[in-house]
């Protein structure tokens, strides 16, 4: 950990701007994808709708921000409890049945979502999105620059981390594992399939809605392909690149996609193609993906 | 309003040739998904391979009503070499790596193709015979689109003739509700779902050159129409002919008519209604009594 700390002040000293802000982008997908994990890796729940929970917050914070300011601690506070609230919908509504069905209805929910974003073009801005918002600020300081808002990143990542490894270390991470292990045994032993899967579901949210919080600050715009499902499904790839049941892998899998995307789309138009073979090879010879694999180097 | 008739009954045809694109690509997904239990969301490039191979076989000359013939079976190859690699690797797998497997052999597809066609929406040159409009009551009527709904009755009939008429479509539907009894009967399932898997990827890539003249074609259209075909096939409920005859209906005409009432919020209708009837019955419209093992 302190290695982490040391580290981030190190790039946060030498690297340029276009480098910081890349990096903050990169851990604010990887707490994203890392509230999947917790969903797909851990609860076995195949969701193809994270990014309506991910980009919803972006919304809601870029839309409270145009409004009352970007104080962080507001920001933060709208993120998750949209997150939450998103979440809480989806659960009830997804949590009652099986993997396709939970896909469908997730996939289903998410573009109710982006429909709403795409049409009510007085709150969202509609197709062209939201741009023009206030910096980010905390009390009198405000977190204009490239270097404050990845330094606002890494304390997230850091804490959203820590986070997850205790919900999953606790019983009722414990008990999720089980439900997606042997959800019949786990329901002879007492436990609510959907209680357990619920609260999985909240916390998810609440991890997704505090980065997505900061998402519109990184990028310095919001629009609806924020909350299309293609981005649920890149965030898939990202967990599935990085390693699926591993938490820190989806900080690897965001660096793998978002630099493809970054650094390749300069060169080739065909990023895309290249994003597929590395996807499809990682489930072929890497089924536990990146992280799997050092695993496995290791031991 | 003096055509109120005619303009429901053009909406209801609308609806219905929605439907019979729906069905057919549905029926490849929801077979391959009850039978063989994989998730296969390639389906939306079989149907784009269609689309492609339909508008370029209209376009050079060649007899018209053969490029439905060509689509089916150039997807019917393409599905065939999948499933030799690496598509049989993944039968038995869970779920979540078929359909990560597949999700990205759709990306790869895709790009191949945006990079072999490019980009811009390609339309068929229909023949003259699909060409043009009959009037119905007061209101113009796409003949194409009528031609649809007849090669959708037609295909969807000599389907179901196949599935539940022939020994061939017993012992598929046999080794849906319990493959090893069919294995110990000494048919090779492997062959059978080889078949399958064939025959689903042919009725996408079918469908795509039936549906290039109404949707046209383009990039992303794969994914549109994976998603509705994902969508038919679980409103209607997995391994029956009439779920997902049922699921098209359904889905065809919630579609067709929220954007006849609510244009501008025409899918988030359609998707809340979806979800509504998914709550009431999360196994679908018509959900056959299967063997859960």
């Amino acid at each position: 950990m302190i290695r982490v700390i040391a580290a981030a002040a190190v790039v946060a000293l030498f690297a340029d701007d276009y480098l910081l802000r890349f990096l903050a982008e990169i851990l604010l997908f990887g707490v994203a994808v890392m509230s999947l994990d917790i969903l797909i890796g851990f609860g076995g729940l195949m969701s193809l709708g994270h990014a309506a929970l991910f980009g919803g917050a972006a919304y809601a914070a870029a839309i409270v921000a145009r409004q009352w300011g970007g104080d962080l601690v507001l920001m933060l506070g709208t993120g998750m409890a949209t997150g939450l609230v998103l979440a809480a919908v989806m659960g009830v509504v997804v949590l009652r049945s099986g993997q396709l069905f939970l896909l469908i209805m997730t996939l289903l929910l998410a573009q109710m979502l982006w429909e709403v974003a795409f049409h009510w073009r007085d709150v969202t801005g509609g197709a062209d999105g939201l741009r023009g918002l206030p910096a980010l600020s905390l009390g009198p300081w405000a977190l204009s620059g490239a270097r404050a808002l990845f330094l606002v990143a890494v304390p997230l990542a850091v804490v959203a981390f820590l986070v997850a490894r205790s919900f999953i270390a606790a019983p009722i991470g414990r008990a999720l594992v089980g439900t997606r292990e042997e959800p019949i045994r786990m329901t002879a032993l007492g436990y609510s399939l959907f209680a357990v899967r619920f609260r999985a579901m909240m916390v998810a949210g609440a991890m997704a809605g505090a980065a997505g919080a900061l998402l519109p600050f990184v990028n310095q715009y919001v629009g609806p392909q924020s909350v299309h499902w293609t981005l649920s499904a890149t965030l898939v790839i990202m967990l599935v690149i990085g390693g699926i049941g591993s938490l820190w892998g989806g900080f690897i899998g965001s660096a793998v996609y978002l630099g493809i995307q970054t650094y390749l789309s300069a060169y080739t138009d065909r990023w895309q193609l290249l994003v597929g073979l590395v996807f499809v090879l990682t489930v072929l010879l890497l089924p536990n993906g990146v992280a799997g694999g050092v695993r496995r180097w290791r031991s | 309003m003096p055509d109120a008739l005619g303009y429901g009954a053009v909406q209801t045809l609308n609806a219905l040739s929605f439907s019979a694109l729906l069905l057919l690509n549905g029926l490849g997904l929801s077979v391959v998904l009850s039978l063989m239990n994989f998730v296969n969301l390639a389906h939306g490039s079989f149907f784009l391979l269609g689309s492609y191979v339909a508008i370029f076989w209209l376009g050079s000359g060649a007899p018209w009503w053969l490029a439905f013939p060509a689509a089916f079976l150039a997807a019917g190859l393409a599905g065939l070499l999948l499933d030799r690699f690496p598509f049989r690797r993944f039968y038995a797998r869970p779920h979540l790596m078929q359909v990560l497997l597949t999700y990205g052999l759709s990306l790869i597809f895709a790009d191949l193709m945006r990079w072999g066609i490019g980009a811009q929406i390609l339309t068929p040159e229909l023949p003259d015979m699909l060409k043009g409009v009959v009037f119905i009551g007061d209101m113009p009527f796409p003949i194409f689109r009528l031609f649809l709904i007849g090669a959708g009755t037609v295909l969807g009939l000599a389907l179901w003739l196949l599935l539940d008429r022939t020994i061939w479509g017993a012992v598929l539907r046999a080794a849906v509700t319990d493959r090893g009894i069919v294995e110990t009967l000494g048919i090779d399932t492997r062959r059978v779902f080889t078949v399958v898997l064939v025959l689903s990827a042919g009725l996408g890539g079918l469908s795509g050159a039936l549906g290039a003249g109404m949707l046209a074609a383009y990039p992303g259209l794969d994914e549109e129409v994976l998603l509705l075909a994902l969508v038919t096939v679980v409103v209607g409920g997995l391994g029956s002919f009439g779920g997902s005859v049922a699921g098209a209906l359904v889905v065809g005409f919630t579609l067709t008519f929220s954007k006849v009432w609510l244009p501008e919020f025409a899918n988030l209708a359609a998707f809340g209604a979806l979800v509504l009837l998914l709550l009431v019955r999360p196994a679908g419209i018509v959900a056959p009594a299967l063997r859960r093992l």
